[in-house]
């Protein structure tokens, strides 16, 4: 512990700078000191700091002598440390001394490795361009007639359902994008092109339930048709020429050419399977 | 906790009814459907009928799309005077006779 005779460091410094004559050393010295100090060390006596012969007291008392030293520890070890203005540590670490990797420059970036048959490109019609201008976008025909869909097997109408949706998809991304990164006009143009489309969905869905109403209306007048035998015995079309035992060369041909006849060409709905099992199925070649 | 401005007083009683309010067996659905059941015990059991499937028909070598050219003008079908007109049984009925009867 320190002894009583000993001086604190820094008041100890300064009483022999002081003493030590230097005038520069005395200014220093009485602007280093605190208030208190200065004002005791004009009634203090001159102590002398008691070193032995080798001691290395008086160096050390010398450390951290200069202008601006702190008086007391600095209690943050941390003070100063920012990783925002990257200062770096204020301590020495283990791998100060380890070089740190540097990130490539963006443009020596490889490009990044894209699908070029990815579904996710069906969203763009253009992959190059994310939506296209408006002129563009208005080039498109009109939707279907209700007439012109009644003609469609069911695997057509299918696909052109799916067809629709696709498309309707696209022009969603296009929206989407062009507000996203406000390209610029385009949204009425958008807004009419689906109106398009959706106007052929609605044809689709129409046409399929007006086909199922006319094969459930269908099925039960067959079961009034002495020509239909709908109990699963036998063949369940008997035309009257066969039943009346004529020519059967003779017989399949008059049925053909008298139904071509009565019916209209593009009213009725093709339908291409047996009444009982699915109404809706595979297509057959239009008459 | 004290609950947000907007349910304080009488502003609740004016806002819509959520599926979380009401007692008394009061039901409001979401707009997804119904996929299944419940069962006596509090659970739901889905029944896979009722669950939709959307499927997608390969689209390859397909090729109508969702318009039609503005040249082909549109052209009715001809029905005869028939009211029902597409919807007529006879005529379906008389078209699958001619196309499909014979296997």
């Amino acid at each position: 512990m320190a002894s009583p005779g000993a001086v604190r460091p820094s008041v100890g410094a300064a009483l022999q700078s002081c003493l030590a004559g230097s005038a520069a050393c005395s200014r220093n010295a009485a602007s280093m000191m605190p208030m208190a100090a200065r004002i005791a060390s004009s009634t203090v006596r001159p102590v002398r700091v008691q070193t032995a012969a080798l001691s290395t007291t008086a160096s050390l008392l010398k450390r951290h002598k200069y202008p601006g030293a702190r008086s007391n520890r600095d209690m943050s070890k941390r003070r100063g440390e920012s990783a925002i203005r990257r200062t770096g540590t204020r301590w020495r670490l283990s791998v100060s001394d380890d070089p740190l990797p540097q990130p490539v420059k963006r443009a020596e970036l490889p490009a990044i490795e894209t699908d070029p048959d990815h579904g996710l490109w069906e969203f763009f019609a253009d992959r190059n361009t994310v939506a296209a201008p408006p002129e563009e976008v208005a080039k498109h025909g009109r939707a279907w007639m209700v007439e012109e869909l009644r003609a469609k097997s069911w695997d057509d109408l299918h696909r052109l359902w799916w067809v629709c949706v696709k498309e309707r998809n696209r022009i969603a991304t296009a929206d989407w994008e062009r507000n996203r990164g406000k390209l610029g006009f385009g949204k009425s143009e958008s807004g009419e092109r689906d109106k398009v489309v959706k106007k052929t969905m609605q044809g689709i869905k129409h046409v399929l339930t007006e086909r199922q109403y006319a094969w459930e209306d269908a099925v039960k007048l067959a079961e009034t048709d002495p020509e239909i035998d709908l109990s699963g015995e036998g063949p369940v079309f008997t035309p009257k020429e066969y039943l009346e035992a004529e020519d059967v060369l003779v017989e399949s041909e008059t049925a053909e050419s008298t139904n071509d006849s009565t019916e209209p060409s593009k009213a009725v709905p093709s339908e291409t399977t047996p009444l009982e099992p699915n109404p809706q199925s595979s297509t057959a070649p239009r008459l | 906790m004290q609950p947000t401005r907007i349910l304080q007083g009488m502003r609740y009683r004016k806002l819509r009814l959520t599926t979380k309010d009401v007692n008394k067996g009061y039901y409001k659905g979401t707009g997804s459907g119904s996929m299944g059941r419940h069962t006596k015990h509090g659970g739901y059991v889905i029944e896979w009928d009722k669950v939709r499937t959307y499927v997608c028909p390969p689209l390859e070598g397909f090729k109508l799309t969702p318009f039609v050219s503005q040249t082909i003008r549109p052209q009715h079908g001809i029905y005869n005077g028939d009211p029902n007109g597409p919807r007529n049984p006879e005529l379906y009925l008389s078209r699958w006779k001619s196309e499909n009867g014979f296997d």
